[in-house]
């Protein structure tokens, strides 16, 4: 009886010490909740984007070319006459979807990898790391050249290949938390009692798992943005006349002298995006792993 | 020390080894027939491409084919540009020196202005220098290379005209003022990182014990900061520097289609885009080597300055 009680009280304690600490890490610093406000209303621009565009996004209209900022258009148009508004609009629906499947890729591929090697080690570990290696050897986006010559220059390979370049990251990180946690006394307790090693590694140590990769997989989606927008900008990505911030850029480029609309509208919208990318893995990163309080 | 770099060295031709055996496949898992790409695409008869296959030996078993590759690459051959009808190596050297430049100069900004601005933001810690130092590195370190780079342009070239856009000049002076901009917008991402590191770094050291006596015995502050903080600071930097050596060499390749600059990235890219794959297997497996080398001499400098590592 007096178990149950004790319980209680320590879940009380626990539910209104993370309260505490919310408030601490998330909503007392204004520019965590303005970045997270602002990736709410991108996300929701992406996704309603076909009802909010006031444009087709891909409709070409000469005679409007390169026109300036104006009510019809709230950012201008591109050379061939496009709305800009809308092709960020839609741009925002590639760029994110895109970020989103090189995470999912990466950390389906990478955390029973990294589960598998850090909890069994030996051989399998020693399989898994040198693989790791392999791709560590290509200087970050170069082994997404190769995947994309290889495969076919498009978006749906760029997206493969870079979500394939994050897997050593993750697997890494994941092999380094199991390390810790598999000397840890509730593993030896399941092992004692007979669970399978299966249960123990999905059930109880991925769970332990989940604040460092979540850290990850928010920092992860701002790097996904920056090169999944490298990549179209180099024009091995998204193709024409796909719209995405990336190929903007490097469309926008080549009249930067006529007119910067495109370059601008495309160029921070990647930049807000990647700047409340990181201030909010900041914010998780304090309130997730109370050591950084401190710094 | 010696059993680690010549361990660390064993290791890297492992490496290499299977890299070259990935880069080596590409061009066979790839679509398209590679007689058909070296003829440019245009109609050919079958006689013409039977030849260009028994040239190149095309028609010989795979692994056949990868000796003939690995034996030329170990001469310093690396084949034969599909489209340029001209020597990989030779097309790597003469495109080497500039991406070196590039490389060269932003590192050089990179080191003079990121350690001093992290500790500067330490020592200042929660003050306005602080604040818009801080705000500044988030800003840069959000920014793509390629974004950073057409920023530039817009106001040192276009509006202000202070500096050329694109090219790399003729003479010694003229190269440096086209060069200007680009190793600029390649640093500026590196200086941020850096510097966000020292900072983070300096400040958890100031407060360490040690510090604390150094500076009650009198001390003077600048020898406390540099002599005892910074020494111990710059480590962590070091630990990362991998990543940053592999994110300067995508950077440049960035760097160079943005403001056209003929160097290494331009011709990846360009092979990567035509399909020629000769030329990306060349220039792929030279920087997965450079990279590799320059990963081993950071580690043995690691070891250097930190005594407390042994190997």
């Amino acid at each position: 009886m007096e178990c149950k009680i004790d319980l209680k009280a320590i879940e009380l304690e626990h539910k209104q010490r993370r309260k505490r600490l919310f408030k601490t890490s998330f909503l007392n610093n204004y520019l965590v909740v303005a970045a997270t406000i602002i990736l709410i209303v991108i996300i929701l621009l992406a996704i309603f984007a076909p009802l909010i565009a006031p444009h087709n996004p891909d409709q070409l209209n000469l005679s409007n070319s390169l026109k300036g900022i104006s009510r019809e258009n709230f950012f201008g148009t591109d050379r061939q006459g496009r709305d800009i508004f809308s092709r960020i609009l839609f741009g925002a629906r590639t760029t994110l979807l895109g970020a989103v499947f090189v995470v999912i890729i990466s950390n389906v591929i990478g955390i029973p990898l990294g589960l598998i090697s850090g909890y069994y080690g030996g051989k399998i570990d020693n399989l898994v790391m040198r693989m790791c290696d392999i791709i560590l050897a290509f200087p970050a986006l170069l082994l997404a050249f190769v995947i994309v010559a290889v495969f076919g220059r498009n978006f749906t390979n760029s997206v493969i290949a870079l979500g394939v370049v994050y897997v050593p990251m993750i697997a890494r990180l994941v092999r380094s938390v199991t390390l810790v946690e598999k000397e840890k006394i509730y593993v030896e307790a399941a092992r004692a009692i007979g669970i399978s090693d299966q249960s123990i590694i999905f059930k109880h140590i991925l769970v332990n798992c989940t604040s460092p990769i979540l850290i990850q997989v928010t920092i992860d989606m701002a790097y996904s943005v920056l090169d999944l927008a490298a990549m179209s900008f180099l024009g091995l990505g998204v193709q024409p006349p796909q719209a995405d911030w990336g190929y903007m850029l490097s469309e926008g480029r080549e009249y930067l002298m006529l007119s910067p609309n495109v370059t601008f509208a495309a160029g921070f919208s990647i930049m807000i995006t990647v700047i409340c990318f990181n201030l909010f893995s900041d914010g998780l990163q304090v309130f997730l792993d109370p050591q950084q309080r401190r710094v | 020390m010696t059993t680690f770099v010549i361990r660390r060295l064993v290791q890297i031709i492992l490496v290499l080894m299977v890299v070259s055996v990935i880069i080596f496949s590409m061009a066979h898992l790839a679509p398209g027939d590679p007689a058909l790409i070296m003829m440019g695409g245009k109609q050919s008869s079958p006689e013409v491409l039977e030849n260009v296959r028994n040239k190149y030996h095309l028609n010989d078993p795979l692994i056949k084919q990868y000796t003939y590759w690995m034996t030329g690459v170990l001469r310093g051959d690396l084949g034969e540009s599909y489209k340029m009808k001209q020597s990989v190596t030779d097309m790597i050297i003469g495109r080497l020196p500039l991406t070196i430049q590039l490389a060269a100069m932003s590192m050089f900004f990179t080191l003079l202005l990121a350690v001093p601005l992290g500790i500067l933001a330490a020592v200042k810690k929660s003050t306005i220098v602080d604040h818009v130092a801080t705000s500044l590195a988030l800003v840069c370190l959000s920014s793509p290379v390629f974004l950073t780079g057409i920023m530039l342009i817009l106001v040192f070239s276009y509006k202000l005209q202070w500096l050329p856009a694109f090219g790399i000049g003729n003479s010694v002076a003229e190269n440096f003022k086209f060069m200007l901009l680009p190793s600029i917008a390649l640093s500026l991402n590196m200086i941020a990182l850096n510097m966000k590191m020292t900072r983070g770094s300096m400040i958890e050291i100031m407060d360490t014990q040690y510090i604390k006596t150094a500076r009650s015995k009198g001390m003077p502050q600048n020898t406390v900061i540099l002599k005892h903080g910074l020494k111990n600071a710059i480590i962590p930097i070091l630990t990362v520097s991998s990543l940053q050596i592999g994110f300067l060499m995508v950077g440049t390749v960035l760097v160079e289609v943005t403001f056209g600059i003929g160097g290494l990235g331009s011709l990846i890219i360009n092979a990567v885009k035509s399909s020629d794959y000769p030329v990306v297997q060349g220039t792929v497996l030279f920087m997965v080597t450079v990279f590799l080398l320059i990963n081993l001499i950071v580690d043995i400098l690691y070891a250097v300055i930190d005594p407390r590592i042994k190997y």
